[in-house]
């Protein structure tokens, strides 16, 4: 106080206008205003509209009338598509949209960024190396409902089929899942997991991926920190041997432009699964596009338990992805004729 | 003054004087070297190398010129390097009598302990690394699976071994049919063999060590590609590769890699890793006679190892020093001149003991060129 007195005049109406400001803020409005934009965010983080539950889906699904193309919906959507994330030039990380230099944005992690660098650069093939427009594509997810499906020869007879996180395709599976691949993705964190991060033996690694024959491994490789290392690794050690498999590394901007586009239609997680990411690419780059084992559910339509894969039963971590929110995308795509999920069996098997 | 006034010209003044005396000394000098140099030439043509028996007097007051000197720094490495070349006059003989002492003294049982195998190692078992004694390894069941089961030598089991390390001197000797005539080669490092080598080197080499360094700087520690790496191994066919994997911490995970990396290939090396324990038994028998450094180098290791695995040892491309005897520079490895860290190893002190070994018949040391 003895302070402010002997501060000039001009001093004390500064002070006088700090403290009524202060005590404007002692008012209720901007703490409403906190709850109201804290409330806002919350709502957009964890919305609250209903997600129609299993029963009323299956319901549908029971009760769809004989699936049928719809030419302008696709057309208009694939221009959507199109518009948003340009699937065709932008889906891998090529030489040609990645030049020397180019910083690629980590689409899964805050702020980091990798430089392309001589040695990354040759590593990436020169352009998109299918030809497109592929004709008919199957999209095989992994899900229990493969299991006893028979759905093997249909989906072998798609031109191009693409597969989800390097799925087992052994004789066993190979009626109800098929046996050609020509595109597969691959999760860093598998290889971390199973192949010990490829720092060790790496024999098992290339024996196992003798199966998908000469295909196209696709690998989120620059989504978090730590799967660049192991998405390397594997180049590394397919290209070591000769193998008939080419990686090519899924493009972060590619991810992070198809996960706004979801975002958009309301899928919302923390990450979109491969699933829909491979059935963005398919919708971008084939003519025909059909979902098989896609069905994230515990039961199939005549309400039988099904196991998570129809590999194995090992459950997700459910807060990571939001499968039934997506699996409500499809099936909306699936009802306005742009692509075809197959949920049934498709032939009978033999007890 | 008389002369001048004779002659009327100052024959001896003082630049005359000046420029005689210059022209004697100049004079006198090249005499001393022509008297030299014949010497010599002398010397060169009446003794050839190896025109002394090894038990004729001269050559045992030439090998005892070579064993009175103590200690390297005794004498200068010029005084020493002539002693030496005199001594190439004599023949070499196995001593077999020293040799046998030396390889009683031999601390360091190579026939067991040269390397980690599953007979003297059980699953388990801690190793303590040599350069870092508080730490240890387990042999847990990955690290023990790759472990060979035994080494497959014996006690003087070859007759005749040459170690060739990789010294500049053995550029242009042409003692690759030599090394190539020897039951047994020990070779250091990874060295190169190709075809331009080959006449200097031999091309074959049965024992090969490998420093996790080289696997570390030239092919990135196999975290990238391997091939390169086997490719090169497979210049040596099928020897046996030895890795000092428990010398410390940083090498163990690269030597381990090695042997992912030659299964995932199938080569046909076969991969051993030193005992640590053999490091250490080495560095203490070496520093008893007097190499005292940091580490013992690989070539250390090899001689000893073959001290014991052979009769006759022979050694070839060891030798520490920037000139040849003859004081010719040479480069430090006969396949580049890439110098070392310095003070890691020392070597003038180690092929000084090489010298003395020699001197006494335990093992012979080629210097010169082979014919």
């Amino acid at each position: 106080m003895n302070r402010d007195s002997a501060l000039p005049p001009r001093s004390v109406f500064c002070f006088t206008t700090m403290w009524s400001i202060w005590k404007c803020y002692r008012s209720r409005l901007p703490v409403g205003a906190a709850l109201c934009v804290f409330v806002l965010c919350w709502l957009y983080v964890f919305p609250v509209y209903r997600i129609p539950d299993q029963k009323e889906i299956v319901n549908d699904v029971l009760h769809q009338p004989v699936w049928r193309r719809n030419q302008t919906a696709t057309t208009a959507f694939r221009r959507l598509l199109e518009n948003c994330c340009e699937t065709k030039r932008m889906f891998a990380v090529t030489q040609h949209n990645s030049p020397m230099g180019k910083n690629l944005w980590f689409d899964g992690e805050f702020l980091h960024s990798l430089s392309v660098n001589n040695e990354m650069f040759a590593m990436f093939p020169q352009d998109t190396p299918f030809q497109i427009p592929l004709k008919k594509c199957s999209v095989v997810g992994n899900g229990g409902i493969l299991k006893r499906s028979a759905c093997g020869d249909k989906i072998d007879k798609a031109d191009f089929v693409m597969r989800c996180n390097l799925p087992p395709l052994s004789n066993e599976y190979a009626r109800d899942v098929g046996h050609r691949t020509q595109l597969v993705t691959a999760n860093p964190s598998i290889i971390k997991k199973r192949y010990q991060n490829l720092m060790w033996s790496r024999k098992a690694f290339v024996e196992s991926m003798k199966v998908y024959g000469r295909s196209y491994i696709y690998m989120p490789g620059f989504s978090m920190k730590a799967g660049t290392e192991p998405s390397f690794r594997t180049y590394y050690t397919l290209s070591d041997v000769n193998a008939n498999q080419t990686i090519i590394f899924a493009n972060p901007d590619f991810l992070r432009n198809v996960q706004k586009f979801w975002k958009g239609k309301g899928v919302h997680a923390k990450r979109l699964s491969t699933g829909l990411f491979l059935v963005s690419v398919a919708l971008g780059l084939c003519e025909e596009v059909t979902l098989y084992g896609f069905w994230p559910f515990s039961t199939d339509l005549e309400e039988r338990t099904i196991s998570h894969h129809y590999y194995d039963n090992v459950m997700p971590d459910t807060s990571y992805h939001a499968m039934p929110e997506e699996f409500l995308q499809l099936w909306l795509l699936h009802k306005s004729g742009i692509l075809k999920i197959h949920v049934g069996k498709c032939g009978q098997i033999p007890m | 003054m008389g002369y001048s006034e004779r002659s009327g010209k100052d024959i001896l003044g003082n630049r005359s004087l000046f420029f005689i005396f210059i022209s004697a000394f100049a004079i006198v000098t090249l005499l001393q070297h022509i008297l030299n140099g014949k010497n010599y030439i002398k010397r060169y043509f009446e003794l050839t190398e190896g025109s002394y028996d090894y038990n004729s007097s001269t050559c045992r007051e030439l090998r005892n010129d070579i064993t009175e000197v103590k200690v390297l720094s005794m004498v200068k490495q010029s005084e020493l390097f002539e002693r030496w070349r005199t001594l190439q006059l004599c023949k070499w003989e196995l001593n077999k009598t020293e040799a046998n002492t030396a390889r009683l003294t031999n601390c360091c049982n190579a026939i067991q302990n040269f390397t980690v195998t599953q007979v003297n190692t059980a699953l388990g078992a801690n190793l303590t690394y040599d350069a870092q004694p508080k730490k240890q390894i387990t042999i847990t069941e990955d690290i023990f699976n790759l472990l060979p089961q035994e080494m497959p030598y014996s006690r003087s089991q070859f007759k005749k071994c040459a170690v060739v390390g990789n010294g500049g001197i053995l550029k242009k000797s042409e003692c690759g049919k030599e090394i190539n005539s020897a039951d047994f080669v020990f070779s250091c490092n990874l060295p190169p063999l190709s075809n331009e080598y080959a006449r200097d080197v031999g091309h074959r080499t049965q024992l090969v060590t490998a420093n996790p360094s080289i696997i570390k700087k030239r092919f990135q520690k196999l975290d990238k590609w391997r091939r390169p790496f086997v490719e090169l191994l497979q210049v040596y066919e099928n020897t046996s590769v030895v890795m000092p994997a428990f010398y410390n911490t940083r090498n163990t995970d690269v030597s381990l890699r090695v042997r992912y990396a030659l299964d995932d290939f199938s080569a046909p090396q076969d991969l051993f890793y030193f005992h640590p324990r053999y490091l250490e038994n080495v560095a203490r028998f070496w520093g008893r006679q007097g190499v005292r450094a940091k580490r013992p180098s690989s070539g250390l290791m090899l001689v000893t190892a073959a001290m014991e695995l052979c009769q006759e040892v022979h050694l070839y491309g060891f030798w520490g020093f920037p000139m040849d005897p003859s004081g010719i520079h040479i480069t430090h490895h006969y396949y580049d001149n890439v110098k070392p860290r310095p003070g890691f190893h020392s070597m003038p002190n180690e092929i000084f003991t090489f010298l003395h070994m020699h001197s006494r018949g335990v093992l012979q040391v080629h210097t010169t060129p082979c014919r």
